[in-house]
């Protein structure tokens, strides 16, 4: 931007600076916080640096079960939403008109309805047919609105499906099972690996959702948040550092990965 | 459906129907329709209870006059005639004690009665704190909008492709961190021995309340929610096209023209979705009021759902106020819609 004058651009440079200052603060003092050896946690006292929290968090058996059920939902939620996503997507491929349009409007709309609305319609309904709330409601609440992603992704790749393919491929005698196996499912191959990353992450950190839905059961994410009522235990800043890490992690993967994606298309 | 089975073939076009309708119907559709049933009804006494407990009255009685009878037949002299007049009277008590128990039992059985006064029980003290959550997310998500606009052009129209993917991804990283998590931190900043006072010490200041103000909510509302702003307005904005901008300028517009007349409108979906996400998340935050505050402060509105849930356990008046959080969050959807004249398949990207 040439013609952009030097003086506003650097005002935006600083903005952007602020800004991120803005968004990364906090995370440096949940990382200070979670070595300093003093209780309840605090960044303007210090006493030394500790890993007194993180070898508390691994004592801690609630939260290894909150782990537990977190990972249980999450594996459940995958099986179940990305199926649902598909089917939906699929439908909406062969359907349109005012039909399809309607219909659409439904499957997005877990998106746009405050998470403990559905973690709380979902447990009416399951108590109507005499089901009391659990890990089972926060499943299913937690899989309404992931496979409203599911499908999004899955459409947005249908779209570019060369329906040629499919055509060829029935013209030559194969049932419309086989072409859906050997040519669309391979196809929609990326987006299924997409979509199993997000929608565990989706369900893995819920809380909106999940304290609406889950009953006298608790994740890791319902059980960080009851401590943060009860207690301020300096382990919350420790659980912080080992998400940060793990994401950041993520992140460096997630770049190289793309790095590389990148190189080789433009060896093509 | 012909076309469904032709495509895919009947075993499959069945799979697909069926998890097509387990998710529309069993978890989307049945679960609301429910949820807006139990709001308009509740148990209730029923009608004409004050003239059975009359009756119950009058027959306790004719109970007691009859026990009375009863002890008196027993100094009957005559042993035949004394088991004889027993039985009878016996056998009246029987239907007595028969009769009160059934009508106590329609008098105590209540029942269900459509109504609208589970909405009517809000009051104004809970409509209060309604309105102000609401004016409270429209303010986030004003903020928000104003604050991640310079940004998302910033990056997306001024920093090569190269850059602005790298600081994207950077961006996803307090994003990808767990909300609560990062709540806290903010918790921890603005408590009332945190560094914010501590650095207002330094200057003479007083400590400022901010958790127990309710400003701490406001603080890490905006915080919380604001990449939901940034991600959709980048994206949009990538989109447009740098030498639109550069016609304009050349054309002779200035800089605010330019927003208004090129970029903001291009950008429209993006600032939709945005706002709508921003004003939604707020609206329902659940985690946020009840980090920052734990209870010091006025509550959100999403606070007094969880407590008629969980500690009034009155599900129907739970229900009725879970329904008006969700007409508003709709209302707002329609009204941005129309504002910016985008369609819903513009909105879900």
């Amino acid at each position: 931007m040439s013609h952009t004058g030097m003086g506003s651009n650097l005002v935006l440079r600083i903005y952007m600076a602020l800004f991120f200052a803005y968004m990364f603060l906090p995370l440096g003092v949940m990382l200070v916080a979670g070595f300093s050896d003093y209780s309840p946690p605090s960044i303007t006292v210090w006493r030394g640096g500790t890993l007194r929290w993180f070898s508390e968090l691994w004592a801690d058996e609630r939260m290894w079960s909150g782990l537990t059920n977190s990972l249980i939902i999450a594996v459940a939620v995958i099986l179940l939403s990305l199926p649902m996503g598909l089917s939906g997507a699929l439908l909406l491929s062969k359907l349109g008109g005012r039909a399809g349009g309607v219909l659409y409007a439904v499957m997005v709309s877990p998106l746009l309805t405050p998470g403990l609305i559905i973690g709380i319609s979902t447990v009416i309904f399951w108590r109507h047919l005499g089901a009391a709330a659990g890990l089972v409601t926060a499943i299913l609440a937690q899989s309404a609105f992931i496979a409203s992603y599911a499908m999004l992704m899955f459409m947005a790749r249908l779209q570019r499906l060369d329906n040629t393919l499919q055509e060829a491929a029935l013209d030559l005698g194969a049932t419309q099972a086989q072409a859906f196996r050997r040519i669309t499912l391979p196809f929609l191959r990326p987006t299924v690996v997409t979509a199993t990353v997000i929608a565990f992450l989706q369900s893995f950190e819920n809380y909106n959702t999940t304290i609406f839905s889950i009953g006298g059961q608790h994740t890791l994410v319902t059980e960080i948040g009851a401590r943060m009522r009860f207690g301020m235990s300096p382990m919350i800043n420790a659980i912080g550092i080992l998400f940060i890490l793990v994401t950041l992690i993520g992140a460096v993967i997630w770049g190289v990965l793309r790095q590389r994606e990148r190189k080789l298309e433009d060896l093509r | 459906m012909t076309r469904l089975t032709r495509a895919f073939g009947r075993p499959l076009a069945l799979l697909i129907l069926l998890f097509a309708s387990l998710w529309i119907l069993g978890l989307i559709a049945a679960p609301q329709v429910i949820m807006i049933e139990q709001s308009l009804w509740r148990m209730e006494r029923p009608e004409g209870s004050a003239e059975i407990s009359v009756r119950i009255d009058g027959l306790y009685n004719q109970l007691d006059v009859l026990a009375l009878d009863r002890s008196a037949v027993e100094a009957e002299a005559d042993a035949s005639i004394r088991a004889q007049k027993l039985d009878t009277s016996d056998v009246a008590l029987a239907a007595l004690e028969a009769e009160i128990a059934g009508l106590e039992a329609t008098e105590s059985t209540p029942v269900k009665v459509y109504t609208l006064a589970n909405f009517a029980q809000m009051g104004s003290a809970h409509f209060a704190i309604f309105l102000k959550t609401i004016v409270a997310s429209l303010a986030v998500t004003a903020i928000a909008l104003a604050v991640c606009y310079p940004i998302a052009f910033a990056v997306a129209k001024l920093e090569t492709p190269q850059r602005a993917g790298m600081i994207m991804l950077a961006l996803v990283i307090p994003y990808a961190i767990n909300e609560l998590l990062r709540i806290f931190a903010w918790q921890m900043i603005l408590n009332y021995n945190g560094p914010v006072n501590a650095l207002l010490g330094l200057f003479g200041v007083e400590p400022i309340p901010f958790l127990e103000s309710g400003t701490g909510v406001f603080v890490a509302m905006v915080y919380a929610y604001i990449l939901f702003m940034v991600f959709p307005l980048y994206n949009v904005l990538e989109t447009l096209d740098s030498n639109q901008i550069e016609a304009a300028r050349d054309l002779g517009a200035s800089s605010w023209r330019i927003h208004t007349r090129v970029v903001i409108p291009h950008a429209r979906p993006g600032i939709a979705v945005g706002c709508i996400m921003t004003f939604m998340l707020s609206a329902g935050s659940y985690a946020v009021p009840y980090i920052m505050t734990r209870g010091t402060a006025a509550p959100w509105f999403t606070q007094l759902i969880y407590n008629r849930f969980f500690e009034a356990t009155n599900w129907n008046v739970g229900a009725a106020y879970a329904l008006s959080l969700l007409v508003i969050c709709t209302l707002f959807i329609f009204v941005m819609m129309r504002l910016l004249k985008v369609s819903l398949k513009d909105i879900a990207k």
